[in-house]
């Protein structure tokens, strides 16, 4: 008896504590969030102090930090790199149990759709960031923002892609180098692909218009509907027509077959053998520079769409009780300041559209000589369609270029590539319905 | 005062109070290892088998399925082709990679090489270069257009066109068997030399006097008496080389996914797709399969044996 | 050559004829080992020869010319990682790690191997169990368990595991089967030495070469060990080589020039432990401990 009357009492006791622990836990949330911010009612610069902790993958972001710091004197800001894939299980584990969570942690473009929509994830239009991003360039706009409109993460870049022609051999075999004369001589793939021809034919088969079909999928890859509709697999039926391209390259001849980055790829990149590569504004790391040898080597002419590829994107945590000052960094990588210094310290593209118009008719980079190439950009990035970040339509993209590939690769037709891709989709993703 | 032991349908003598008695000892000799077995190594692996009977994509809260994610393995295809390609490949690389391993090692071993922990060192040094290296070297060598191999094939006239090598299901998983061989025959090699040096000179001089050649030598004396040795290498050549991940992750899944290894199956599942439950039921799959393997392994007669007390 | 050999007496020809074959097969095992020897070498020459090339050359060639960029790489890495405090971090954490590594799985593998106690079988059946399930996973929920208990962003997770590794449990048992005779073990206790001192005056000498082999491969393992400190460690200052040389790289690329630097940097402690253990796995411990 006297046993179960402890038991009782202990139970009851647990019940209590428990109870008043979820009180003043969720009272102390809020309390520390509105009182204990010491940034509450800072304005200017000088006004913020702190220390703010930042997670990301790559280590440029000290850089920012550094410069961030220049303009907010009392702010200390910590950076923590974590590189590699398990970067995102590490930010996993630390939200999952509360440890440690930073303020700041930066998302992939290729991940970023399944951390954006969850409740983790401060609701960064309630801070007022629909001001920040409303001169956006409308796809890096789009993929910050949630699923119900508010804006979730923000990027401080575009990373539109291009051809990059060597212009020797555009003069060569193309009659000229002049970019918007190139430019119109790729306007389609029809067009590529008979110009492809005519190269191979004129260089004996030396020389490629381009490096591999890959090029037709990855610059027209953001152009489709989305895979998935009301949990249901859909395909668009514009994928026949990247399939048709890809397809005709190989079966005429067009490429040189060499697959994007690899080492023949670079080879011929630096070294000629093919004329024109489809490169994101980021691939210059590939370009050997050595004692100026790449300057003015290439053009930059249009893709027939625009696209881009990869890019970082920053969140705030919703638990962090700093999120007045970290709201402060995102507005400041957000700005035209720090865009226009990232433009010429690192040649990364803007996100802002007024930065682009800025550029314009001036921004010059080494390896095009005089080419205005922000000019050529702002096109094709304006081109690109703003869609939300999800949770596996990049993915779900991958697998039909994988089921593509393997049919142009074995001379089978786009109804075997279909098949194939919807067996995939079937097996990695067993919540869509598959028709 | 002496007793006959009867041990497995072997006899020996044995001083029963020195010995015997003595076993309970044991326990203190493997505690150290079980208590931090018990705190650190058991728990991620209980916590992963109940991953495998939830819905998890890491961010809510675990969902318990049942036997769900089950069911849907016995039907995955592809887990099954992973099994398939995961075989294949291990065949290819480990009979090349112990051979290669106990020559080198017998070799090594014999005294007219001198230098020889130089050539320790150089056949390890595949083990420790960086994947992307390894990458890096067998992208180049087998690349379909530029790769050295396809150079040299035209070059004598085997070839009139370069062949695709990465486009033959068969081809591309021969490459990566090679690659596996490559980065760990230098690490069998050294477990085989730790065992022969643990066997007695003694020995090869009684059989040197007795006339026997060298062949004769590592046939009847050295490789019985590596026994154990050579069975930790078979062992842990199927537990480490049914796991194989981090080789073929760099050359892709190949062709109608003929690379695809289970672990990488595994990973993508859970670290790329976000699908934990089902990657932990993957997880646990491979485990049934690595196990089978090592139950046959232990079938080979000669393999599982008496053990020497 | 055979006229020559037809006038000598047949004793003398056997004796050439064998001494010539011996010299033959000598001649093509020493080219064996040597071209073996130089497509193992040509990757990790490769590797290091890279540090000194610029990112553009690096992920399309390989390169076996020095280049010189080796002082600009290094400039790059040092400058966003505290890189020789990730050396120091990672040799303190490697080597307790060794050390306890192969202690205490000596120490376990030989009593599994000689002592016959009640569900020593089971035990080790058990170790080996767990060896065959794929690690991948594990992180997730040793994460949780570390965090558990407080350990988060200490040296203790990634130290304190070292003493229950199933892969050098299995290898010291193996070992001690093969090289540990129980009638030593005998003499020394009709000696009247104890249980532990028997284990450390008999049975670890005569496991030399195998601690020894043992010694490479946990340092190794240890020292490139990357998931474990990247995910456990939350401060740059106490992170790991391995890790701090993976962050150098920018939002786009990877900066493998850096990188590399980073890598032959790090090649260096693993050349001068392999130096050290190798002598020991040739060292004849073995003659010396039989015939005592």
């Amino acid at each position: 008896m006297k046993n179960v009357k402890r038991l009782y009492v202990c139970l009851l006791l647990l019940l209590a504590f428990s109870i008043l622990g979820a009180c003043s836990s969720n009272s102390e949330k809020e309390s520390s969030a509105a009182k204990n911010d010491p940034n509450a009612n800072a304005s200017a610069p000088e006004d913020f102090k702190g220390t703010l902790e930042i997670w990301t993958f790559f280590a440029d972001v000290e850089k920012m930090a550094v410069k961030f710091e220049e303009e907010y004197p009392n702010v200390k800001v910590n950076v923590s790199v974590f590189p590699g894939d398990q970067y995102q299980t590490k930010l996993m584990n630390a939200i999952n149990t509360k440890t440690d969570v930073p303020d700041i942690f930066d998302l992939e473009k290729g991940y970023m759709g399944k951390f954006m929509n969850q409740p983790f994830v401060a609701d960064l239009s309630a801070m007022g960031a629909d001001d920040l991003v409303k001169d956006y360039v409308p796809y890096v706009k789009e993929l910050g923002t949630g699923e119900d409109g508010s804006i979730r993460a923000i990027s401080d870049h575009s990373s539109p892609g291009a051809f990059w022609y060597h212009r020797d051999l555009a003069e060569k075999y193309l009659g000229t180098s002049d970019p918007a004369k190139v430019s119109e001589m790729v306007s389609s793939w029809d067009k590529i692909i008979a110009l492809g021809k005519q190269v191979k034919e004129k260089s004996n088969g030396q020389v490629s218009l381009i490096s591999h079909y890959g090029d037709a999928y990855n610059s027209e890859k953001s152009h489709q509907e989305m895979w998935v509709k009301e949990n249901t697999l859909n395909i668009d039926p514009a994928w026949e027509t990247v399939f048709n391209n890809m397809k005709a390259i190989r079966d005429e001849n067009v490429d040189a077959k060499l697959g994007y980055m690899s080492g023949g790829w670079g080879d011929a990149l630096n070294e000629g053998g093919v004329i024109m590569f489809a490169n994101p504004a980021w691939a210059g790391f590939m370009i050997d520079n050595e004692n100026g040898a790449a300057a003015g080597k290439y053009g930059l002419a249009k893709t027939p769409s625009g696209y881009f590829e990869g890019g970082t994107y920053r969140a705030i945590y919703e638990g962090s009780e700093n999120k007045k000052l970290a709201y402060e960094f995102l507005a400041f990588i957000a700005g035209e300041e720090w865009q226009q210094y990232n433009l010429e310290q690192t040649g990364n593209m803007p996100a802002l559209q007024t930065v682009y118009e800025k550029n314009k008719d001036t921004f010059t980079h080494e390896f095009f000589g005089e080419q205005k190439i922000l000019d050529t950009y702002y096109d094709l990035v304006m081109d690109i369609p703003a869609v939300k970040a999800t949770e596996n339509n990049d993915e779900i993209t991958t697998l039909w270029y994988d089921a593509a590939s393997e049919a142009i690769n074995s001379g089978e037709s786009y109804e075997k590539a279909l098949s194939d891709f919807k067996g995939f989709v079937q097996n990695q993703y067993p919540d869509i319905e598959v028709k | 005062m002496p007793v006959f032991v009867e041990e497995e349908g072997e006899s020996a003598f044995m001083f029963k109070k020195n010995s015997l008695n003595k076993d309970r000892y044991g326990y203190y000799f493997v505690a150290p290892f079980f208590l931090s077995f018990f705190i650190f190594g058991l728990g991620p692996i209980l916590y992963s088998f109940y991953l495998s009977f939830t819905s998890w994509s890491g961010f809510e809260e675990p969902v318990f399925v049942g036997l769900a994610n089950y069911e849907r393995l016995i039907h995955d295809e592809v887990f099954y082709q992973s099994i398939l390609n995961t075989l294949i490949i291990w065949i290819f690389s480990i009979i090349p990679q112990l051979s290669i391993a106990l020559i080198l090692a017998l070799v090594l071993h014999e005294k007219f090489i001198k230098g020889s922990h130089f050539f320790h060192a150089i056949f390890y040094f595949p083990n420790i270069i960086t994947p992307v290296t390894l990458g890096v070297m067998f992208a180049l060598l087998f690349d379909w257009q530029t790769g050295s191999i396809n150079k040299i094939l035209e070059y004598i006239g085997i070839v009139d066109e370069p062949v695709n090598w990465m486009n033959d299901p068969w081809m591309a998983r021969a490459i990566v068997a090679l690659a596996i061989m490559f980065q760990n025959f230098g690490f069998n090699m050294l477990v085989f030399l730790a065992g022969l040096q643990a066997i007695s000179k003694d020995l090869y001089e009684a059989a040197e006097v007795d006339g026997a050649s060298r062949l004769q030598i590592a046939l009847n004396i050295t490789i019985p008496l590596m026994r154990p040795v050579i069975i930790f290498t078979l062992i842990t050549s199927v537990i480490g080389g049914l796991q194989i991940f981090d080789a073929p992750l760099m050359l892709g899944k190949g062709p109608d996914n003929s690379t695809l290894t289970m672990i990488m199956n595994l990973y993508e599942t859970a670290f790329v797709r976000y699908d934990y439950g089902y990657g932990a039921t993957i997880a646990y799959g491979a485990f049934v399969v690595i196990a089978l393997a090592t139950i046959i392994t232990f079938m080979v007669p000669g393999v599982r044996n008496k053990k020497e007390v | 050559m055979k006229n020559a050999a037809g006038t000598l007496p047949p004793y003398e020809r056997e004796w050439k004829k064998t001494k010539r074959k011996s010299l033959f097969v000598k001649t093509i095992i020493w080219i064996f080992l040597l071209v073996a020897a130089i497509i193992c070498l040509i990757p990790f020459y490769s590797m290091i020869i890279t540090s000194t090339h610029a990112n553009a050359d690096i992920t399309r060639k390989l390169l076996l010319l020095p280049g010189d960029h080796f002082l600009s790489n290094y400039e790059r890495l040092i400058d966003v990682v505290p890189l020789w405090r990730g050396v120091f971090n990672s040799l303190f954490i490697t080597i307790v790690s060794t050390v306890l590594g192969l202690y205490f799985s000596a120490l376990s593998g030989y009593g599994f191997s000689k002592y016959r106690f009640k569900g020593n079988s089971f035990l080790f059946a058990a170790v080996l169990a767990t060896m065959m399930v794929p690690g991948q996973l594990g992180i997730i929920g040793y994460f949780r368990l570390v965090n558990e208990m407080g350990l988060i962003n200490t040296y203790w997770p990634l130290i304190l595991p070292s003493i229950s590794d199933a892969f050098a449990l299995f290898f010291f048992k193996q070992v001690a089967d093969g090289a540990v005779p129980k009638e030593l073990l005998d003499s020394a206790r009709i000696d009247g030495c104890g249980e532990l001192k028997t284990f450390h005056r008999i049975a670890l000498p005569l496991m030399a070469p195998a601690i020894a082999t043992l010694g490479i491969f946990l340092f190794i393992g240890k020292w490139n060990e990357f998931l474990q400190p990247m995910i456990l460690i939350f401060d740059t200052e106490l992170q790991t080589l391995p890790v701090m040389i993976a962050s150098v790289r920018s939002q786009f690329n990877v900066d493998y020039g850096a990188q590399y630097v980073g890598i032959v940097i790090s090649i260096i402690p693993v050349l001068i432990v392999f130096a050290i253990f190798s002598k020991q796995i040739i060292g004849n411990v073995m003659s010396g401990a039989i015939k005592e």
